[in-house]
């Protein structure tokens, strides 16, 4: 297996406050990976950082052995995809919608170009492409449904569709579970290993609910106040002194 | 230097001016979380009625109080009650848009009674007025100017007690972040608002009468210049600081008072320098302030509960209806021209193209507003600018009318594409806020420059003349055949991006901008394009505007046009393309068809019809938050779908509406 991401002593502080200081970690391919850590541990921003979304301040992102472009959208169009802890939809659009936006996006077929060129219809060939994804989240029949009517469970799963659309290499999942109950987060977390058995994307995977992390990454690193404090697997990390201390709150 | 300090010290009360505007937005803005565009407005009614309440035979003093103790407040609560309340918290666009329809819709109403288009306003209500007060050296103060700034003063400390205080500062404050919240700790969020809209008109009011006495006559656009200036002095605040925004007043008006000392009176600059300052302060201060970028981030935790305002998108028509309209569209516009060019009499033909002119401009709102979700009040300025581009180039470079307009879009469009450098970064009021800078620099600075709008007088712009057919003759049902033609070929563009990928990206761009990125769609360049092709169509509209009156007139493209056009199109439907085509012609034939009125002949009549076409077409902006389609084309959604209920076509008419 080649290394798919690799971050290199990254830093990032917000008005002198080191939020991430000099993370590094690896992500090989088809693997997952787990972050954990209490609240304002720079879990999200570490997120916010690969994504694109923030730049970093020092330290490099490699994917697939090459430096990242700067910018989300670009970053999205070569394989990282990402969902939210607070999702993040477009307004009353429908969920096929959702999928056919982030499509066309990445097969770059959006724009007005081929609006104005080919008709800016869809073609039956990516309607085809994003019922198969819905089929894959269970959201089949609701493909013409405002995503905004939907209640939490399936507005997460819109996410994860209109993430998984582009046949990403990589997923960053922040928080899955957050807001789920315990079957909405055991079918998540079922659709989630039923892709990456069939497809080999590589996730890295932010939880505060241990059970999720368990079940959905074979490694896992610790951070606390920005830094890593542990890496290995999810017992040795979870039995791990400083781990305990810091984000379970029990005291050995 | 005594120059300089006597420049300074008498531009103080000025200064003052602007602080006690800025002073009401700043405070309207912390207390009832609007933006208010009609602060202007609302000023330039109180000062009429001050004025109207002494030539009536009222004491200075009296006339002050009643209007800014009676009729502001009353008038506060009725705004509240009347528009504000029904915007759900979170709805930011529809709060603008209600504000730029007082805006442009209270100075219309003013202007309806006889007897206000050229008002000389008394004098401010306190002191003697114009003999000085006091004097240090050769600087000295008259009554006028003493009331202002002991006003200024006085507000100030008053409003910042007010705000600051737990009893009554605290819920104001808490109601504008969320209203529901405060409600939940037993304080009646609605009294609270609506106290607040009734401080906030009140200074409006109290900067009505004092600026009263100022600038007389008393006239809108006198308002309006000053609510400009007063939101650079707010702006040094971030619209959240009372003080900052008295300090940014007071200094603009020395600056403004220094600048105007030294530059010459006969220069360029004094004339384009001096009255445009404060647009360059609030240029600057949108790209460099970050509080400013920050605007319009609403925080209301209670903001879940609320339904999300509708995306552009989904305010689009259920497709049984385009069906519907789809079905006879080119019946429609072939009976039309047909009207057209067999029975309209001269004057309707040139209010058609007109019309068609007006359509092209609107166009470019459908694809900013209705596509985009941005709030652009420099589309007449883009126009204007094509039209300033065709004059010159068919005048001194003796290029054929159709390129030169071509060429006009381009120029235009890459002013667009110049607003959208700042506007990737901002959002919502900052971006409305710059466009509205940028079309009072335009007309400040390049239309009145002979070299590029051609001055005062403007510049005379030739029809086309191509394939042996001369468009020239004023009536010419010829150059209307053009004018449909273009209104045509540039409604198809706007449509096919509406309905296409363009559409379905800007609305998840508009709705959430990081989960667009994040699904690999190109904000940057989805967002330049947008704004080039927007302003491009209205230069086309602006080149075709003043191709029909064989005129290119500055004051045709003046700013305050902008928020007018998008109000109208707002109203009319800004998410269709016939709703910009119907604005469009509607506009063109009401201001025809008055002409039939009784009329006077003089200016002020004129002014009351434009009053009463502005009017017409712009209530709607009131009801946007519950239709933000706009308020015709909800009527025609109704009427479409009871028609359709009543008549039930084929079976598979009824197969694409929605089961939900």
């Amino acid at each position: 297996m080649s290394t798919l991401l690799d971050v290199r002593d990254v830093s990032k502080s917000f008005g002198g406050n080191a939020v991430v200081n000099h993370v590094s970690l690896s992500v090989e391919d088809g693997s997952s990976l787990g972050l954990v850590g209490s609240n304002g541990a720079g879990k999200t921003t570490l997120f916010r950082l690969i994504a694109g979304e923030l730049a970093v301040d020092s330290g490099d992102i490699l994917f697939q052995g090459r430096t990242l472009p700067p910018r989300a959208d670009d970053r999205a169009r070569i394989g990282i995809a990402r969902t939210f802890q607070i999702v993040e939809l477009f307004g009353g659009q429908t969920v096929l919608d959702h999928l056919l936006v982030a499509l066309q996006a990445h097969q770059r077929r959006q724009g007005p170009w081929r609006d104005l060129v080919h008709g800016g219809r869809t073609t039956p060939e990516e309607r085809a492409a994003c019922m198969e994804i819905l089929s894959v989240v269970g959201l089949d029949d609701r493909a013409q449904a405002p995503a905004s009517t939907l209640p939490l469970g399936e507005r997460r799963a819109v996410e994860l569709a209109r993430a998984l659309v582009c046949g990403p290499r990589l997923l960053l999942a922040d928080e899955p579970s957050s807001g789920l109950d315990g079957g909405e987060t055991a079918q998540l977390i079922s659709i989630i290993n039923r892709v990456r058995r069939e497809t080999g994307l590589a996730i890295v995977v932010v939880d505060h609910d241990l059970a999720t992390v368990e079940a959905l990454a074979d490694h896992v690193v610790a951070m606390d106040a920005g830094s890593v404090i542990a890496h290995g697997t999810f017992a040795e990390v979870t039995t791990n002194v400083d781990v305990m201390r810091s984000w379970l709150g029990v005291t050995p | 230097m005594s120059n300089f300090l006597s420049y300074t010290l008498q531009s103080v009360p000025w200064g003052c001016t602007f602080a006690l505007v800025a002073v009401g937005l700043v405070l309207t803005y912390r207390a009832t979380g609007v933006f208010n565009f009609g602060f202007g407005a609302e000023a330039y009614a109180a000062g009429v009625i001050y004025t109207e309440l002494f030539d009536h035979g009222v004491n200075r003093v009296w006339a002050a109080v009643i209007v800014v103790c009676v009729v502001a407040p009353v008038f506060g609560a009725v705004l509240e009650a009347g528009l504000f309340s029904r915007i759900p918290v979170g709805n930011t666009t529809a709060k603008m848009v209600t504000a730029l329809g007082v805006m442009v819709v209270l100075p219309s109403i003013v202007q309806l009674f006889p007897g206000t288009g050229n008002l000389q306003a008394p004098f401010a209500p306190f002191f003697a007025p114009v003999i000085p007060i006091f004097q240090v050296g050769s600087f000295f103060i008259n009554g006028i100017e003493l009331t202002t700034v002991l006003a200024t003063m006085v507000t100030l400390l008053l409003l910042m007690a007010l705000l600051y205080s737990k009893r009554f500062g605290l819920p104001m404050r808490a109601a504008v972040e969320s209203p529901k919240l405060l409600e939940l700790t037993g304080v009646n969020s609605r009294s609270v608002l609506r106290s607040s809209w009734m401080v906030a008109t009140m200074l409006a009011g109290l900067a009505g009468v004092l600026f009263a006495p100022v600038e007389t006559p008393v006239t809108p656009t006198n308002y309006s210049i000053i609510l400009v200036a007063a939101i650079a002095a707010a702006a040094v605040g971030a619209l959240r600081s009372l003080p900052l925004a008295v300090v940014g007043g007071v200094a603009l008006g020395m600056v403004q008072g220094v600048v105007q000392g030294y530059i010459p009176q006969t220069s360029v600059w004094y004339s384009a320098l001096v009255p445009s300052l404060p647009f360059f302060c609030l240029l600057v201060l949108l790209l460099v302030h970050p509080g400013m970028r920050t605007l319009d981030q609403s925080s209301d935790p209670m903001m879940a509960v609320e339904p999300p305002p509708p995306t552009p998108a989904l305010a689009q028509r259920p497709p049984h209806i385009n069906r519907l309209i789809h079905r006879f569209r080119w019946i429609l516009a072939a009976t039309f021209a047909l009207i057209v060019i067999t029975f309209s009499p001269g004057p309707w033909i040139a209010a058609l193209t007109i019309g068609g002119a007006y359509s092209v401009i609107f166009l470019s709102i459908t694809l900013i507003t209705g596509l985009a979700g941005q709030l652009s009040l420099a589309q007449a300025a883009f126009a204007g600018i094509g039209a300033a581009t065709t004059a010159q180039l068919t005048i001194n470079q003796h290029v054929p009318a159709l390129v030169a307009a071509v060429a006009g879009a381009i120029v235009a469009g890459g002013g667009g594409w110049v607003a959208s450098l700042p506007a990737l970064r901002l959002r919502g009021l900052p971006v409305t806020l710059l466009t509205l800078c940028l079309a009072l620099l335009a007309d400040n600075l390049l239309f009145p420059t002979s070299w590029i709008g051609g001055g005062a007088n403007g510049l005379t712009v030739p029809r086309p003349h191509i394939f042996g057919i001369d468009f020239s003759d004023v009536d010419s049902k010829s150059f209307l055949l053009l004018v449909l033609a273009v209104v045509l070929a540039v409604s198809g563009v706007v449509h096919v991006l509406l309905r296409g990928t363009t559409g379905r990206a800007l609305a998840a761009v508009h709705a959430s901008p990081v989960g667009a990125a994040s699904s690999g769609v190109a904000v940057r360049r989805l967002t330049m394009f947008v704004f080039f092709l927007s302003a491009a169509i209205a230069g086309i509209g602006g080149a075709l505007f003043a191709m029909s009156f064989l005129q290119e007139s500055p004051s045709d493209f003046s700013w305050f046009w902008g928020p007018t056009f998008l109000v109208i199109v707002v109203t009319v439907g800004a998410t269709t393309v016939e709703g910009a085509i119907e604005a469009g012609f509607g506009y063109a034939l009401i201001a025809q068809a008055l002409t039939y009125l009784p009329s006077t002949g003089s200016s002020s009549s004129n002014a009351v019809q434009s009053a009463v076409t502005v009017l017409v077409l712009s209530f709607g902006a009131f009801t946007y938050a519950s239709h933000p389609e706009g308020i015709v084309e909800a009527a025609k959604r109704g009427i479409a779908t009871t028609v359709l209920r009543a008549v039930p076509a084929n079976p598979f008419e009824r197969v694409g509406r929605k089961n939900s």
